[in-house]
């Protein structure tokens, strides 16, 4: 009996530990990958516990916030930044932080959201929309007060950052509802809601240069284009993973990846596949399009560069995770590894890396 | 190997969720009985152990070696296993099926927080464990008073009660007190006193489980104690007497 005590508090204990560990301490941990933002003389970085400031020149740390780690605080949006120097970023502490971008103060926070941010802002003139996990788009002016009487709701959370188009005065946000909303900027009303995508999304609408048509990526593997005018589903294109980042328009193509490990350049007024590389690894983040071509990372730790027509021209691997896709800033392309704590790389367009910034431990 | 257990568990939990009008707390319930219907044989095996056990606890045969050899534990031992051999009882026979279903309770567990997936690396994660379904995501994590995502507070005038908690430790306690036969020694012995432990120490781990993790663990712990109590119940095997206050005994 006495051994039949010892065995079951030992399971007992078992048990606890791995529970645990999977819960991370008994809630549901705050996990994502760094979201990067950048204004040619300074990268602004969320990730885990803290946004860092970090200068271009020479990547060392300008500042940090909080200055301190503080448990209750973690961060993946990437930041935004508005005309009058502030860096707009959401935590996953339901609180939209801004802060000043020379030393990281807080300018002032707005803590109406019952929920995480998740999706990053989008800073529209001096309009601020950010998106919370609690199915609600709150507009804040530059002071942060609020400009609608109410938010916008959706039916479920909103993870990803809305888009504008100078076209059309309105603001698009792609919610977990299933669906794409048309919303006026002005008092927060809903102008048309789109067509059901059948499966949830997460990336940003991108807008095409003529706005009349919106495309997103769904996890029902489809990539989808929608009719601006009215929100009614154009055309679905068959992929062969969940599409999860923001597609990018090109002139008359279409640059995305999925979940699957394909990174594809359809036509968009045909959906013919112009070309498509299997990169046999999750492809999470935006693709990067430059004058140069074209760059994306997969979660094998590849960051990809191939001309527009699909040719390899170089290829690197950080030997960690990428979720992030690459950025471009200056001359810098900038990427950020997250398997074991950040390292942000900035490397020139043919690869060759200028400087690495890994966050000192506090 | 792990990995291939949680893929079915989500799956089969979200093909419940489909049909179950996208209630994921009835999905859990649900799976929590399908899951107990599975595990129906080694439930009634371990059972029938206990009560096979107690019944030879409470012998007059083991009451005599217990008082014989109280003070020699070697003896004792050895006698103990004597009998157990002789009345083909093992003393894990009633502890291992239970220690088996620990790994279900933790597939569960992270099936029911990898379904739910309220960060990017969680539903990134998930999409690797999806067959069928992406349609469905994100899953409805309400319901009733509770985010499942959660540990669950029922809040009120601003204090946030634990109620699933409280509901968890004492259907654990109830189970624990109707599985248990009375010990008829009064569990002035060893074991019984280890056994009165065991039903104290248990619902109050188990409710700081509830406590302290997402609330549909909650839900699958209420759920099981439950259908544990019917189960027991269908066998005849309640024993009501044991919610009843017991007089301390008078010494002879």
């Amino acid at each position: 009996m006495k051994n039949k005590f010892i065995l079951v508090t030992l399971t007992l204990i078992v048990l606890m530990i791995s529970l645990s560990a999977c819960a991370g301490g008994g809630r549901l941990a705050a996990s994502g990958w760094p979201g990067i933002t950048a204004n040619g003389e300074t990268a602004y970085i969320s990730f885990n516990q803290h946004v860092y400031a970090v200068n271009l020149t020479n990547g060392l740390e300008i500042w940090r916030y909080p200055a301190e780690p503080d448990a209750k605080i973690t961060f993946y949006a990437a930041p935004s930044l508005t005309e009058n120097d502030q860096v707009i970023v959401g935590g996953y502490d339901n609180i939209l932080y801004s802060l000043n971008v020379q030393n990281g103060n807080v300018n002032w926070k707005f803590e109406e959201a019952t929920d995480r941010y998740i999706g990053s802002s989008l800073v529209s003139g001096d309009m601020i929309f950010s998106p919370s996990s609690d199915n609600d788009l709150f507009a804040l002016n530059l002071d942060g007060q609020p400009v609608w009487t109410q938010p916008f709701v959706s039916k479920n959370s909103n993870w990803s950052q809305p888009t504008s188009d100078p076209n059309c005065e309105c603001v698009y946000l792609a919610s977990m509802d299933h669906s794409v909303h048309a919303i006026d900027p002005i008092n927060g009303n809903g102008i048309w809601q789109s067509e059901t995508l059948g499966g949830a999304t997460v990336g940003t609408p991108a807008v095409s240069e003529d706005g009349k048509t919106l495309y997103i990526g769904t996890f029902i593997n489809e990539l989808v284009a929608i009719d601006t005018s009215n929100g009614n589903i154009l055309w679905r294109f068959p992929t062969e993973g969940w599409v999860w980042a923001s597609p990018v328009v090109d002139g008359d193509v279409l640059y995305f990846g999925d979940i699957s490990g394909n990174f594809y350049a359809i036509d968009r007024n045909t959906q013919a596949i112009l070309w498509n590389i299997q990169t046999g690894d999750d492809i999470v983040g935006t693709p990067l399009i430059t004058d140069d071509g074209v760059y994306f990372t997969n979660e094998a730790g590849t960051l990809y560069a191939l001309t527009k027509d699909g040719a390899t021209r170089w290829t690197k691997n950080f030997e960690a995770t990428l979720h992030t896709g690459p950025i471009a800033t200056g001359d810098l392309i900038l990427v950020a590894t997250d398997e074991s704590g950040l390292v942000l790389y900035a490397m020139d367009s043919e690869g060759a890396q200028k400087w690495m910034f890994s966050p000192s431990e506090e | 190997m792990w990995d291939a257990i949680i893929t079915v568990f989500i799956n089969v939990l979200l093909y419940i969720y489909d049909l179950l009008w996208n209630n994921f707390g009835l999905a859990i319930i649900f799976f929590t009985l399908l899951i107990r219907l599975i595990t129906y044989p080694l439930n009634t095996r371990q059972m029938k152990s206990t009560q096979a056990m107690q019944e030879l606890q409470t012998s007059e045969e083991w009451q005599k070696i217990q008082q014989k050899y109280k003070n020699d534990k070697e003896k004792l031992a050895q006698e103990q296993m004597r009998i157990y051999k002789e009345k083909g009882v093992s003393p894990f026979g009633s502890c291992l099926p239970t220690l088996i279903q620990f790994p279900i309770i933790i597939a569960l567990y992270q099936s029911i927080t990898r379904s739910l997936a309220v960060t990017p690396l969680q539903l990134l994660d998930l999409s690797k464990h999806i067959t069928n379904g992406a349609s469905l995501i994100p899953l409805n994590r309400d319901f009733l008073w509770m985010d499942l995502s959660q540990p669950e507070r029922l809040y009120i005038f601003g204090f946030g009660l634990p109620l699933l908690a409280i509901v968890v430790a004492a259907t654990s306690y109830l189970q624990t007190k109707l599985m248990t036969p009375t010990n008829p020694s009064g569990g002035s012995d060893q074991s019984a006193q280890m056994t009165k432990m065991m039903g104290l120490y248990m619902p109050l781990f188990m409710g700081w489980l509830a406590y302290s993790f997402p609330s549909g663990l909650a839900i699958y712990f209420i759920t099981s104690n439950v259908a544990s109590i019917v189960q027991y119940g269908l066998m005849g095997r309640l024993d009501w007497k044991n919610l009843l206050p017991k007089r301390s005994k008078v010494s002879e």
